[in-house]
């Protein structure tokens, strides 16, 4: 929501705070990393299906969550699930 | 490359129906090229799946956010390809 008013500065995490707050979280990164790797899809495939989620999920989702959000738009998409 | 560093653009107000990596908060906005990035593909090609994806410059786009918001002293420097800039 960078930019955008009304919903107070970004949090920027210490150095040294652990990548993920839980380990569904490292799976969901590691999901997205092999399909992008395997060229099933790409970064800006990802960032679409982040902003066609509908608002109300994506305004209620954690970071992880639109990420997980956007991987089952796209399998979906792509006849993959 | 159109641009060099140091030359005053302004970011096209277009909405697209598609992705694109151009923020609202800068759109109709002019900025001062900081440098040029190198050739990259087009987000809004790649996120469609139109293959080849238009290769462009990107550069680097240093706002004052009093431009931009009204308040700041702070500038806020953005990614931009070409196609999303005209010359002032």
């Amino acid at each position: 929501m960078g930019g955008q008013a009304g919903f107070g500065p970004v949090p920027v995490g210490e150095d040294g705070e652990p990548a993920f707050a839980a380990d569904w979280e490292a799976r969901v990164y590691a999901l997205a990393t092999m399909l992008r790797r395997r060229g099933v899809v790409n970064s800006d495939e990802l960032r679409d299906a982040i902003e066609r989620l509908p608002p109300q999920q994506y305004l209620a989702a954690s970071y992880y969550e639109r990420w997980l959000g956007a991987l089952e738009t796209l399998v979906t998409e792509k006849g993959l699930a | 490359m159109r641009y060099a560093a140091g030359a005053t653009v302004r970011v096209r107000a277009a909405d697209p129906e598609h992705h694109t990596r151009v923020p609202r908060y800068v759109r109709g906005h002019t900025g001062e090229v900081v440098a040029a990035l190198g050739s990259w593909p087009l987000p809004d090609d790649s996120a469609r799946g139109i293959a080849p994806p238009r290769i462009e410059t990107c550069y680097a786009v240093r706002f004052y956010a009093a431009d931009l918001w009204g308040s700041g002293d702070h500038t806020v420097t953005v990614d931009l390809w070409e196609s999303y800039l005209d010359r002032p």
